[in-house]
């Protein structure tokens, strides 16, 4: 009170008055800086906004040409979406894109096989693709003659995939070769499968050591570190029906032999007894069972 | 450290180029970091030899050591010479879950068993090949290091690959891995070459390899040098096709490099000369292709018409059997011909 009076009260005002002037102008320059903010913020949505609008109507009509597609047979391709014509070609060329990779995947889903005549007729080849969790992988190929006997004459075909005993089992003829080709098929996308389970446990859990692997993919063993007292658990799974891609036989071995046996690591065992490696170390590296 | 482990760890040296031997050291992992930074390796091999001498007399490390090393350094830098393929043949029912501890464990008993004072060491890369290194020895010597054998095999293949092995030693090795591996026999599979890498790629289908397609594209594409729209290619589709049917009989892309093929024929003479085809005995003779890369030229050949397409099955034979010895009689390609694999 005896400063106030000494500087005295109108000096005091004064001074106030001027702390408000400046705060307010401090706000008002902080509010326009906001503001223009916001509305650069809002023209990026408007753009944004505009440019899923026109995804969305080009992908409408694609569609909608697709589905006409599909209605009509293939030579009656004269009609065209309004609009200028550069656009409509390159709708329509989508769309018929589309359409074929579509028919593609179906006939392969259906357990279909490329099958060209060769030789002027004498000859067969077939394709085989392999394919996990949606995605393509290596594609295999069969050459046969088809005379004098029906025989494979050329293949790329791994050494370890028994071929022979294949092709006896499911007694392969000229006119009975689905049975051969749908086995073969099997045995292929499994090994494909668990080769590219192996290629994504290397890729993504680099925190896990393969112990041993084979050409085949049948056994595979890996080395966990558990948290805390970093005691290293040894599992291996076996893989015996090789038209699988899950294993047939999982068990961990650890120095502490009291840790496989507890409920935490046999519900280990049981995940990746049931899924993929890879989703099964996620699954086990998020619930902290091991590093 | 006696004398043995010291020439052996002498010849070594000599023989690993001077920039390969720090990796070499590094990946055989017996020696620290610590120590790998006191060795000097712009020094001369001698002076070389000399340390690396000291550190093992002083590591107490014998012959064993030695050759870990040595398999190492080979594993890497396979080419030692010719490489040999053998083929095992009826495989027993378990012979597809046979795993490597399994064959280890055989193949060491069965082989010492067979023949006292040998030396086996096993090692598998990380390619899925199991390496084998053997030192023969006899009842009354020890193992002679200086001339071991080195074996590959690819557990759940038929195929055996072999290098520096004599005639003494080839039947107790080939009892040893029929034993081992659970099948009932094994054979010469008819392929041999310096170089290890090719031989495998060829037996184990790991090169590109062509089939026909309804739609030629890729190679199409492939072969477009010229793009002046003002030249065209009047053969351009007799040359694409035989571009196509070469690829399809060799490979495409990049090919094994095996350096020759040999034809041994005993035919009998088919010509003009009277005298020559009256004779009842088959002429002999022996027909060698030699090359670089002999796949390679053949289908060169092949691809610029200087070899007629489609391409003869004799040439066609060796990508596709695996084989570059053929005994070619009167009935047709010879009895020693491969069976389709298994």
């Amino acid at each position: 009170m005896e400063k106030v009076t000494a500087t005295g009260v109108l000096n005091h005002l004064s001074l106030m008055e001027a702390q408000t002037r400046s705060s307010k102008d401090h706000r008002q320059q902080q509010q326009q800086s906001r503001v223009e903010e916001l509305k650069a913020k809002v023209e990026e949505l408007k753009r944004h906004r505009d440019q899923l609008k026109k995804e969305v109507e080009v992908y409408e009509s694609v569609r909608t040409l697709r589905a006409s597609m599909d209605s009509k047979s293939v030579h009656e391709e004269d009609e065209r979406m309004d609009g200028d014509s550069e656009n409509a070609e390159i709708l329509w060329l989508m769309a018929k894109h589309c359409q074929v990779t579509d028919l593609l995947h179906a006939h392969r889903l259906i357990g279909g096989f490329e099958i060209i005549q060769t030789k002027q007729g004498k000859g067969l080849c077939v394709s085989v693709a392999t394919s996990y969790e949606g995605v393509y992988l290596d594609r295999y190929s069969l050459e046969f003659d088809t005379k004098p006997t029906f025989r494979i004459t050329r293949h790329n075909i791994p050494p370890f995939i028994p071929l022979n005993k294949l092709t006896e089992q499911s007694n392969m003829t000229e006119t009975e070769l689905k049975a051969f080709l749908h086995i073969l098929s099997q045995h292929l996308n499994a090994y494909a499968g668990r080769k590219q389970q192996l290629q994504l446990v290397k890729e993504h859990h680099q925190s896990v050591e393969v112990m041993e692997s084979n050409a085949l993919c049948s056994l595979l063993v890996l080395l966990f570190t558990v948290p805390k007292k970093r005691t290293p658990v040894l599992c291996t799974m076996e893989y015996l029906d090789h038209i699988r891609c899950l294993p047939t036989r999982v068990y961990c071995q650890s120095e502490d032999t009291e840790l496989p046996e507890c409920p935490q690591w046999k519900s280990n065992c049981l995940l990746l007894m049931e899924n993929p490696v890879h989703k099964a170390l996620s699954t086990m590296k998020t619930m902290g069972h091991i590093v | 450290m006696g004398d043995t482990p010291r020439r052996l760890l002498q010849r070594l040296i000599r023989r690993i180029p001077a920039q390969e031997l720090k990796p070499t050291l590094e990946k055989w992992g017996r020696l620290s970091q610590a120590q790998l930074q006191t060795i000097d390796f712009t020094q001369s091999k001698w002076a070389l030899t000399g340390k690396l001498g000291t550190i093992c007399e002083e590591r107490n490390w014998a012959v064993k050591h030695i050759t870990e090393l040595e398999l190492i350094y080979v594993i890497d830098n396979p080419n030692l010479g010719m490489w040999h393929t053998f083929q095992l043949m009826d495989p027993r029912d378990n012979a597809h879950t046979v795993e490597l501890l399994q064959f280890k464990e055989q193949f060491k008993s069965n082989l010492s068993e067979l023949i006292r004072n040998v030396s086996v060491k096993i090692k598998k890369h990380t390619d899925e090949a199991v390496w084998i290194r053997i030192a023969w020895g006899d009842g009354l010597s020890q193992p002679n290091h200086f001339k071991p054998t080195y074996v590959v095999h690819y557990l759940q293949t038929p195929y055996v690959f072999v290098t520096s092995l004599n005639s003494k030693q080839k039947p107790l090795l080939s009892q040893a891995l029929v034993l081992a591996t659970s099948y009932h026999a094994i054979k010469d599979a008819n392929l041999s070459g310096r170089k290890f890498t090719a031989i495998r790629d060829l037996l184990m289908r790991q090169y590109e390899q062509v089939f026909p397609r309804k739609f030629h594209s890729p190679l199409k594409e492939r072969n477009q040098i010229v793009t002046d729209p003002h030249i065209e290619r009047e053969q351009a589709e007799s040359s694409a096709n035989r571009l196509q049917m070469a690829c399809e009989a060799f490979g495409g892309g990049k090919l094994p490099q095996l350096q020759s093929a040999v034809y041994k024929l005993e035919t009998k003479f088919r010509g003009h000369n009277k005298s020559m085809t009256q004779r009842e005995e088959p002429i002999r003779c022996v027909v060698k292709f030699a090359s670089t890369n002999i796949l390679e030229s053949l289908r060169n050949c092949a691809s610029s018409g200087i070899a007629s397409t489609p391409v003869t099955p004799l040439l066609s034979s060796i990508p596709l059997k695996g084989r570059n010895y053929f005994v070619i009689t009167d009935n047709g390609p010879g009895p020693s011909q491969t069976r389709q694999q298994n």
